[in-house]
């Protein structure tokens, strides 16, 4: 639980050389850390993240391996898209020894080996009761691998234990609660050794912790994901979280609020860059800007006033010469007709005419002036349509064919008066709607506003539900997310799916019996309702929907606060923020109160993440009931030392609540002492170095020897005496 | 070795390939091609493999050392603040404290929802 960004390459030791190859090699093997060291010293020379990740490298498309956590600003050389940081562990034992072998490789080069073996005994920690599949996996590797001669495994939580006896912290009968990465444990000690039957272990430790806060912030600030990697999280963890002494009563703080509570959150300030703010202009700007852009204006509206002239006067002198035209044919004879209209390029005198008169309405219409053929039609119908009124038998072929002409022209100019007659009432109809309503707002302001809210809401519902029931025959619930739960049955609309049912049926119903399709008229109805063609054809939303759009442009209009439902699949954010807010500092803060001690929390109520498992102060009790011996006060003895330990330890209060903890499980007026450990990370490395040291040390090693002639169960009862 | 960046090679990010320490070489043991990570058996199989009920009950082993679950009553907090939880929403299964809580769940995405839910061990796993 060490804040490893932080922490520099380990430099490759160069004194290698220097130790004799009986000295003993000590590897603390933590879940989270990785301490190697030489025995009898007093810290371990290297330390680093128990990780290996192995990226490629961009330049040469190489894979290579990297071990530990590394110089961020080096990674841009490495493609990392593909690997991400592996662990040896599984839970708090080691399973994957490729990965391990890679971190021993690395553990044994920055120590400085060179030479053709590790030729140095090595003592290397492991969990209670490893399984002894991991120890002899972890026993080949060292012997076949690097030819180290003798190894040794021994109880990280025991060596800590003995470190801190020795420091006079704890007593001989005790209680180890170590606290680690990925567990916790229990651990009784009699007269100095540990008592592995009384143990117990929680699947829960400071990965947990962190993984939760983690979860937690990201589901808060879902916008803030990339800034909360695993180590910032475990970086705050490490600064702020602490043990809450009653975690009810801590929460009823935050809860209602007030100075404690405000006083206990923190905040983290995300980098924030305040956009750029944008200066009210000034008068001067604003009448600059204006003049310039009616300069433009002055400029178009010009441009299209000598177009017109321009279009005019061109229309003018072609209707002078159309004039002059008409006016030459008049004095031409009779039999030069022809010649002189081959001349001009026209066929009839009536093509001259007709030419007239479409220069003359677009000259018109060019100048302005309101068109006033249709008027003049209407004036003149009878002289316009002459042919109308006059019945068949007594017209001519040519001039019957003329009558159907005209007779469709007055039918279709009709028409369109009357269209136009009602665009018009209807603009009146609207003009009247749209004064009362602006009566009734100057009335009572606030209620209208109030009834156009509900009205707008109750369409808006109203659409809704027919898109929804259109969509999807068999909705429960409007405020689900669309998109997310569509499923395979409920892709198709409703009226999609009965014209599937008509058309399933019918296929089966083939063959059936006699045929009698077809007798009855209803039966060819069914043709209709099978072909597409019906699938959008209901009038009524359309009405809803276009007041719908009136109501809303209106309440936009009127009401500055209103913002229109948007639609369903749309995401909402947690928090109410309006969206066309601009972003300020606020909106770049993490801040956790609650966070701070619900997080680790849990390693006193476990149930809080699901793992159904007692927690760090019902373990030392536990622990106490699994206990063999009894009498003699012998449990008294023991809960009077409680060392606590490991990374998880380091969390403030977490002394305290334990002892209060412990009180409650444990028999009225019992004696409870708990103690921190001296360095809850670094002693188990300490009481290693330390024990490795001792002259008895090779007493209990093995040897490759050992190893394969006294077989799997003897590996399997190996246990050290940690008492030398 | 091969070609790096100067500062890679100073930095000694990248592990050597060869060391001279060691009696097989990762390159050896594992060579290129092969598929990894695939023969480490899980804990959950080494446990297995360990048959722990051929030996007596009361030896200490990986599995019979686990904590029983906690005698008190698990209490129930509210899925995102953390307070005490009275109520559950029938419809998201989350737990809240109060209405304003609830109004904030119920505005919530559903895989938002289930994201509360998995941090407590409880979402609905599709298998």
């Amino acid at each position: 639980m060490s804040s490893f960004s932080k922490t520099r390459r380990p430099q490759r030791q160069t004194d290698y050389d220097t130790f004799p190859p009986s000295c003993p090699i000590v590897i603390d093997n933590g879940a989270s850390t990785f301490r190697i060291g030489w025995a009898g010293e007093p810290n371990p020379r290297i330390t680093f993240r128990n990780v290996v990740q192995r990226p490629r490298h961009k330049a040469t498309g190489e894979t290579v391996t990297m071990v530990g956590d590394q110089d961020p600003a080096l990674m841009k050389y490495f493609d990392c898209t593909r690997s991400s940081y592996r662990s040896p562990f599984d839970n708090n034992v080691v399973y994957q020894f490729e990965i391990m072998e890679y971190i021993l490789d690395y553990a044994f080069e920055r120590m400085g080996a060179d030479g053709s073996r590790v030729n140095h005994p090595v003592l290397i920690t492991e969990c209670a009761c490893n399984p002894v599949q991991s120890r002899s996996k972890m026993a080949e590797l060292l012997f076949e691998n690097y030819g180290v001669p003798s190894v040794a495994f021994g109880v990280d939580a025991a060596f800590c234990y003995k470190y801190n006896q020795r420091l006079g912290i704890c007593d001989k009968d005790g209680l180890a609660l170590c606290s680690g990465f990925s567990t916790s444990h229990a651990i009784p000690f009699v007269n100095g050794e540990p008592v592995f039957e009384a143990c117990c272990r929680t699947n829960i430790g400071g990965y947990h912790v962190t993984d939760y806060l983690k979860q937690l912030l990201s589901l808060k600030y879902p916008n803030h994901m990339p800034n909360l990697s695993w180590e910032k999280v475990e970086e705050l963890k490490m600064e702020h979280c602490y043990i809450a002494q009653d975690y009810c009563s801590e929460v009823q703080l935050f809860q209602r609020g007030g100075n404690e509570a405000e006083q206990k959150t923190r905040c983290w300030q995300l980098p924030w860059i305040p956009p750029p703010m944008e200066e009210r202009p000034s008068g001067e700007e604003i009448a600059r800007k204006a003049a310039i852009k009616e300069k433009q204006g002055q400029r178009l509206r010009d441009m299209a006033a000598l177009k017109k002239t321009n279009r005019i006067s061109e229309l003018e002198t072609e209707l002078e010469g159309l004039e002059f035209l008409l006016k030459e044919l008049e004095n031409v004879k009779e039999s030069e007709v022809q010649a002189f209209l081959s001349r001009t390029g026209y066929v009839s005198k009536q093509e001259i005419e007709s030419a007239i008169v479409r220069v003359t309405q677009s000259l018109r219409r060019s100048k302005g002036e309101p068109a006033e053929v249709e008027e003049k039609t209407e004036s003149s119908a009878t002289e316009k349509y002459p042919l109308i009124n006059i019945s068949d038998n007594m017209l001519l072929p040519e001039q019957l064919k003329e009558k159907r002409r005209q007779l469709f022209l007055k039918t279709t100019s009709e028409g369109r008066q009357r269209a136009k007659q009602k665009r018009f009432e209807e603009e009146i109809e609207r003009e009247k709607k749209n004064q009362q309503d602006e009566e009734k707002r100057l009335e009572n302001p606030a209620l209208y506003l109030e009834q156009l809210r509900a009205k707008q809401r109750e369409l808006s519902d109203k659409v809704e539900q027919r898109k929804r029931l259109k969509t999807n025959g068999s909705r429960m619930n409007g405020n689900q997310n669309l998109s997310s739960n569509v499923g395979r049955g409920e892709r198709l609309n409703a009226v999609q799916k009965e014209r599937m049912r008509l058309l399933t049926t019918a296929a089966f119903d083939r063959g059936k019996g006699e045929d009698t399709f077809g007798t009855k008229e209803e039966d060819w109805q069914l043709y209709k309702l099978m072909s597409k063609d019906n699938d959008d054809d209901d009038e009524g939303p359309d009405v809803d929907e276009a007041e719908l759009v009136r109501v809303t442009s209106r309440l936009q209009d009127l009401d500055p606060t209103f913002v229109p439902k948007l639609d369903l699949g749309s995401f909402q954010t947690v928090s109410d923020i309006p969206r066309v807010r601009p972003l300020t500092k606020e909106d770049f803060q993490i801040t956790f109160g609650v966070e701070r001690f619900r997080c680790p929390e849990i390693l006193f109520q476990p149930n809080m993440v699901g793992v159904d498992q007692a927690g760090l102060d019902e373990m030392a009790g536990i622990s106490m009931q699994r206990f063999p011996l009894k009498g003699n006060a012998i449990e008294e003895r023991i809960t009077n030392s409680i060392l606590v330990t490991g990374g998880s330890s380091r969390f403030p209060g977490i002394v305290e609540r334990l002892e209060a903890g412990i009180r409650k499980v444990r028999p009225f007026e019992s004696l409870i002492r708990v103690v921190r450990a001296s360095d809850p990370v670094l002693d188990a490395w300490r009481g290693a170095a330390a024990f490795a040291s001792s002259g008895q040390f090779y007493v209990q090693t093995f040897n490759r020897d050992d190893y394969f002639k006294k077989g799997e169960d003897w590996v399997r009862q190996y246990r050290l005496r940690y008492t030398i | 070795m091969m070609m790096m960046e100067a500062e890679v090679i100073e930095a000694e990010m990248v592990l050597p390939p060869h060391l001279s320490f060691k009696k097989i070489q990762m390159y050896e043991k594992y060579p290129k091609g092969q598929a990894r990570g695939r023969h480490w058996k899980h804990l959950k199989q080494i446990l297995q493999a360990e048959n722990y009920q051929n030996y007596p009950p009361n030896e200490p082993n990986y599995v019979n050392i686990e904590s029983p679950p906690s005698m008190y009553p698990a209490k129930k907090y509210c899925d995102l603040t953390g307070f005490e939880a009275p109520y559950v929403d029938p419809k998201t299964k989350l737990r809240y404290a109060n209405a304003d809580v609830f109004r904030q769940l119920r505005s919530l995405p559903n895989d938002y929802v289930q994201r509360y839910l998995a941090l407590r061990n409880a979402a609905v796993v599709l298998r």
